[in-house]
């Protein structure tokens, strides 16, 4: 929640490389840089997955834009400008570098790197971040995103934090918050009773969630800044699946009322609530667009379940997924563009993206029992649930360019559900 | 007794309660408590009874329907509701782990109004039947292939017991 008091001193900012859409790097192929990040020059040798390098490293390659290279057996390894050798670098095929020091006393931490184009020969970035000797992973994220920004012409997503549950055996459950690669995690909640459905509010300050502790499911809405929670739904029958207007005012819900679930849109304080319409069938998993206008949601009124979209003004519906049987879990990217679900693959489930504009279909993901995807706040990810039978449940991201995934080392096993907090976090 | 007679009437009253379909649930939750209302020999025939013992309703991936070989089960206990009008059961739906939490949970709940709904028509009481779902939770999360059908089921108690 603290705000991280990173003293930044000097930045040198030229054009992206490349402006990219969240839209245009929907594919396969990917599109990466190589990358050398050297280990920087740095007195702590003991903490090494607290290193900066090991930090950046990490964020670069889940980006899916960068290619880190292996560089175990090199020798000279740079730590400043004038021990750059580039014409061995460019024969590494190497096309970006980077390096940096850092001193580190009983309180502060000083960080000073360099991204350098091997090919111009030319330093693209330099910065220096100061700030608590704790903040050492995030002033490793900060790097990152300045320089995921300086690449792709986005933002990065590698300060911002990540919720989920985590069910520690059949008694005891926590819903954990941690930054996005796993890391410092706390719990917020600890129940005896399953958590599903965690879902970060647009404004960053609160976390809904659905708890079974009432011996049957009830909504929470849990302040972050204060810790303390609101039930806002414990009506007759299940409650469930929150989400979010874009504006945090209201909770789109689902209400069983002894019967089947179907779909309330109220204020975030559990008051004013109104049906949004009315089935014979399943509606659920409601998600608001980004614009506010729609709520798409999952419903099985054709048979199985597909996504389904009702325009809130003029209650018209209709059916957005038609490929495959079993499509459920819908979340939309930021700028409205990208619909991500779980879809039925002959058997495996699978994270799927529909670009909203074509109506095509990408697998993003093998299977075979994946759940809850949820895009990264600037869209070029997609976080999910990962199910093996031989493996313990874990959280994973994917992303959109090159389908690259990468595990969120969560120091735990049996970790789902998880949202993501928004980028001004 | 009339402690008992007295809750049924409240939750009949709530149930009834159309035109607010939206009551908190805290309120009725209390006037559940109370004596058994089975005497003990509707008791020991619901321990022994061939079918009634039969207490799970299993179903297959992604669908609802009551299958044939379970009517009986089913009909059994709308018979038995029928004839002990003050006996409450409560009907909990589950999903196995594929697919989504809140989807499952929407699928086990729909499980339950069906075994629900065709008691009805077998002469059991609205008022005597409860209808609840876990969907995935208590699911076994590594299930595969046909282990997972042991997790598709609706599970029939009563509240006396």
């Amino acid at each position: 929640m603290k705000k991280i008091a990173l003293i930044f001193i000097t930045l040198f900012y030229l054009i992206p490389l490349h402006a990219i859409e969240v839209i245009d790097i929907l594919g396969g192929k990917a599109n990466e840089l190589s990358v050398a990040v050297i280990p920087f020059q740095d007195d702590l040798i003991e903490n090494e997955k607290n290193q900066i390098h090991n930090v950046i490293k990490s964020d670069l390659s889940r980006s899916g834009f960068f290619r880190v290279i292996d560089i175990g057996g090199v020798n000279k390894l740079p730590t400043s400008l004038n021990d750059v050798d580039y014409s061995f670098w460019s024969g590494l095929q190497t096309e970006l570098l980077v390096i940096g020091r850092v001193q580190r006393g009983d309180e502060q931490i000083k960080v000073v790197y360099e991204l350098i184009d091997v090919f111009k020969e030319k330093m693209m970035v330099s910065s220096e971040y100061s700030g608590n000797i704790k903040q050492d992973r995030q002033i490793g994220h900060q790097i990152s995103n300045v320089i995921y920004e300086k690449i792709t012409g986005s933002k990065g997503v590698f300060h911002t934090k990540i919720g989920f549950v985590q069910k520690i055996n059949n008694n005891k459950y926590q819903l954990n918050i941690s930054d996005m690669d796993g890391f410092n995690k706390k719990a917020i909640v600890t129940s005896t009773q399953p958590i599903i459905s965690t879902r970060w509010s647009p404004d960053g300050e609160k976390i809904a969630y659905v708890s079974f502790e009432k011996k049957k499911p009830v909504i929470y809405v849990q302040n972050l800044k204060n810790g303390e929670r609101q039930l806002v739904a414990n009506f007759k029958g299940n409650n469930s699946a929150p989400a979010w207007s874009p504006d945090n005012k209201q909770l789109a819900i689902v209400l069983t009322y002894n019967n089947f679930s179907q779909i309330y849109v109220m204020n975030a304080d559990g008051k004013n609530i109104k049906r949004l319409m009315r089935s014979r069938s399943i509606d659920t998993e409601p998600v608001w667009a980004p614009d506010g206008k729609s709520i798409y949601f999952v419903s099985d009124r054709g048979g199985g379940p597909q996504i389904y979209k009702i325009d809130l003004k003029t209650e018209q519906i209709r059916r957005v997924t038609f490929e495959g049987n079993y499509n459920v879990s819908p979340q939309l990217s930021p700028d409205g563009k990208l619909l991500t679900f779980i879809t039925n693959d002959n058997g495996a489930f699978k994270v799927g993206v529909q670009n909203l504009i074509s109506n095509q279909v990408m697998k993003l993901t093998q299977g075979r029992n994946d759940e809850a995807p949820v895009f990264s706040p600037n869209g070029h990810m997609v976080l999910y649930t990962q199910k093996n039978p031989e493996k313990e449940t874990s959280l994973s991201t994917v992303s959109l360019n090159g389908f690259k995934t990468q595990v969120i080392n969560t120091d735990s096993v049996r970790n789902y559900e998880a949202t993501w907090s928004p980028i001004d976090f | 007794m009339k402690k008992l007679v007295f809750a049924g009437l409240t939750l009949a009253l709530l149930a009834g309660c159309s035109s607010t379909p939206l009551e908190d649930a805290e309120a009725p939750s209390d006037a559940k408590a109370g004596e058994p209302a089975v005497d003990n020999l509707s008791l020991d025939k619901l321990r022994s009874d061939s079918l009634l013992t039969q207490r799970s309703i299993y179903f297959d991936f992604d669908k609802f329907e009551v299958k044939p070989e379970f009517q009986d089960i089913v009909n059994a206990h709308a018979q038995y509701a029928a004839d002990h009008p003050e006996a409450k059961m409560t009907l909990k739906g589950h999903a196995d782990h594929r697919g989504s939490h809140e989807y499952n949970l929407a699928l086990g709940q729909k499980r339950s109004v069906s075994v629900k709904d065709v008691m009805n028509t077998s002469g059991a009481n609205d008022a005597q039947i409860e209808t609840v779902s876990y969907g995935e939770e208590e699911a076994n999360q590594n299930c595969q292939g046909d282990e997972c059908s042991q997790d598709r089921r609706v599970d029939i108690s009563y509240e006396v017991e």
